[in-house]
């Protein structure tokens, strides 16, 4: 049974059909990406996964460790192992990252029937992820992304993730706003993460991640379908050809 | 003289000045006596407000003011409450007003730094009675006739002074309690606060109580700060819901001040805070934070002016509202710039929070500039939850409940991290806990 099963896959924002029939089936322990221009629907997609409100599936379907994943609320897709990156982490100031991070594992557990976590155990879970990410503690402290440059709430993202420790991870652009370094570390994180049954769905606009991340497949989505899919050199094609060769073809 | 918008006192106050004036504290001195009388005088010609003053337009007083109610005396309050509300830590001192009037046998003002002293103006009517006309005076453009009426009827009232250059390392808390088990009244407690020139301290206000019996406390202050000296202020209301809270403070700023204070009103039927801060010399800085919370049928108006009066100016008032049941919340602020207050900085914002279609919110934030190289902001929101926040705590396992609950919280802590005192901070945050719709839900610890 695969991990992620999507099903010729439609879905509309605000009256206007975006994902337009998207199929797609990954295992666990696998690295997929998603390559497409601005506007293909990658970001639509992830999404549509995590379940946000204003996205209205109207066809297909999703099926995540055999289960209806669309039937079910945000938080139960968490629980069930699902895990979206942001492309723009929210702001909530007035609670710090470390209360925010502690419930959030509590609830997981609880979903899930496991005990809470000790706070000693907690901590000690935090800081190596922190370590990991190269973030400064005094991060942890602060309020949800309060202050936070581009390239902190990324690698909040990855810490998150990290501490979550989810079956199935979306990064949704992850990768923009990034420096070089940054981009570096943060890829580093997720290599660490790798592994075992943990599956990823990288979601990028450009190759230059991939160089660090290296997927086991590629997808190239245009306007709201994936035109191709192949093994991890697509990504360098689609570098020298740009999306346009794609696009034309499609048409 | 036409009154078309404010009304005269009910004659029961009449009745009750003459009945009490000859007992009121420092009665024996004719300088007083007539104090008390001018006073009295200006609340009949002022007139209590009806909603079609402008200034309480949203806030409907007279029905619980209109009439005189007796004094309030002191009783023996539940120890224990009082000990729940103590704040500022082990080192501080602490003055303890029940129903309005000082308790000295409960209050801890020993072992003060050379020029710090702190006393009580009925202890001044016995010991140095010539002070209190001064003390107890109202500036002479003072326009509030319940500023009036607190200074015909006092009974009770601290007197905070601080020589230059004392900066005492402890809090001083005081901490006014009513207890409305049995007793109906009033009471006019006045505060007087003097900071010489480079002095510092940290001040502490707490209002608590507990009972059904209607009290109505018309708490006015008066502010001094010299040259360069720095007041953290730090107020936390929650009387009981049979309660009035009227709480009037005039702040004045030498050149070079600075004052942070930081309110939070978390209960009492009726809470109306007028805030009238005056940077009276270049270079003084005010912070105003606030946080109410009203619920069910509570009532909390903030109205704040802040007068830019001299050049180099910074104030920053940052009010935030959570709304819910029935309840109303006003915010009127207002920054006035004068004409030679050039290079002054003044921002104001006041966001809120509705939680019930029944809730209301009047929000007025006012900007009058009359200098032309000025930096100033307003800005004014009201609304709901932030759909993509609960989003994001959902997307990372929070129930949708627990996620309203937390950001409804956070709402409120935004307000809360700026508060100084870490128990003050705490007891804010457990009554902000207890008014979050499914706070109790919360975990606690590493929230509050």
């Amino acid at each position: 049974m695969a991990l992620l099963e999507i099903e010729d896959l439609r879905a509309r924002v605000e009256g206007k059909e975006i994902l337009k029939g998207v199929s797609l089936s990954l295992e666990a322990g696998e690295v997929h990406a998603i390559m497409g221009p601005n506007g293909s629907g990658k970001s639509t997609l992830a999404y549509v996964l995590a379940g946000r409100d204003g996205y209205e599936v109207t066809g297909g379907a999703v099926r995540f460790l055999g289960e209806d994943l669309l039937a079910m609320e945000p938080e139960e897709r968490a629980a069930a192992g699902l895990f979206l990156a942001m492309q723009y982490p929210v702001e909530i100031p007035g609670v710090s990252n470390m209360y925010f991070l502690r419930q959030a594992l509590n609830a997981l557990r609880k979903a899930r029937g496991e005990e809470e976590v000790k706070p000693g155990e907690f901590l000690k879970q935090v800081r190596a992820a922190a370590e990991l990410l190269g973030m400064p503690q005094e991060l942890l402290k602060r309020d949800i992304n309060v202050g936070f440059s581009g390239g902190e709430k990324k690698r909040n993202e990855i810490l998150q993730l990290a501490v979550l420790e989810p079956r199935l991870a979306v990064l949704d652009e992850t990768d923009s706003g990034l420096d070089i370094d940054a981009l570096k570390t943060v890829a580093q994180g997720v290599n660490r993460l790798r592994g075992g049954e943990r599956a990823f769905l990288i979601i990028t606009h450009y190759q230059r991640l991939l160089n660090h991340i290296v997927p086991d497949r590629v997808h190239v989505m245009v306007d709201g379908r994936i035109l191709r899919s192949g093994g991890k050199e697509l990504a360098l094609e689609l570098e020298e050809r740009g999306y346009e060769g794609f696009a034309g073809k499609a048409a | 003289m036409a009154r078309a918008r404010t009304v005269l006192p009910d004659p029961s106050y009449e009745e009750l000045f003459t009945r009490a004036r000859n007992r009121l504290p420092g009665s024996q001195l004719p300088e007083l006596a007539e104090l008390r009388r001018q006073a009295w005088r200006r609340v009949c010609e002022i007139g209590l407000p009806t909603s079609r003053v402008e200034e309480w337009k949203y806030t409907s007083i007279l029905g619980r003011v209109q009439k005189a109610l007796p004094l309030l005396e002191a009783t023996a309050p539940p120890l224990e409450q009082l000990k729940a509300a103590f704040a500022g830590g082990v080192e501080a001192r602490r003055l303890i007003f029940v129903n309005g009037r000082l308790v000295p046998e409960l209050s801890h003002t020993g072992g003060l730094p050379d020029g710090m002293a702190i006393t009580s103006l009925e202890r001044l009517a016995a010991r140095q009675p010539e002070r209190l006309a001064a003390l107890t005076r109202p500036a002479e453009e003072e326009g509030s006739a319940f500023a009036w009426l607190n200074a015909a009827f006092w009974t009770s009232g601290a007197v905070v002074e601080l020589a230059a250059g004392v900066r005492p390392q402890a809090p001083l808390q005081l901490l006014f309690f009513q207890d409305a088990r049995e007793q109906a009244g009033m009471t006019h407690p006045r505060l007087v606060v003097r900071l010489g020139p480079g002095a510092r301290l940290h001040l502490i206000e707490s209002h608590l109580g507990e009972g059904e019996a209607g009290q109505w406390v018309n708490l006015v202050g008066a502010v001094e700060l010299g040259e360069g000296a720095e007041l953290v202020h730090e107020v936390m209301q929650a009387p009981p819901q049979s309660a009035t809270l009227l709480a009037r403070s005039r702040i004045q700023l030498a050149a070079g001040a600075r004052l942070v204070r930081n309110i939070a009103s978390l209960g009492g039927g009726l809470v109306r805070n007028e805030t009238e801060v005056h940077l009276c010399g270049s270079g003084a800085e005010a912070l105003l934070n606030g946080l109410y919370m009203p619920m069910e049928r509570e009532h909390v108006d903030q109205f704040v002016r802040v007068h830019h009066e001299q050049p180099g100016c910074h104030s920053d008032q940052f009010f935030k509202g959570i709304v819910g049941g029935k309840a109303r919340a006003v915010f009127a602020g207002r920054i006035m710039v004068y004409r030679d207050a050039q290079k002054t900085n003044a921002y104001q914002a006041n966001n809120n929070l509705l939680l019930s279609d029944e809730a209301e919110v009047d929000t007025k934030p006012e900007l009058e500039i009359f200098a032309d190289d000025v930096k100033c902001s307003h800005g004014a929101t009201v609304g709901a939850l932030d759909p993509s926040a609960l989003f994001y705590l959902r997307a990372r396992g929070l129930p949708q409940a627990v996620a309203e609950s937390l950001l409804t919280y956070a709402f409120a802590g935004e307000v809360l991290e700026r508060v100084v005192d870490p128990h003050l901070r705490g007891q804010m945050a457990r009554r902000v806990l207890d008014r979050v719709p499914g706070g109790g839900a919360l975990e606690a610890e590493g929230l509050v």
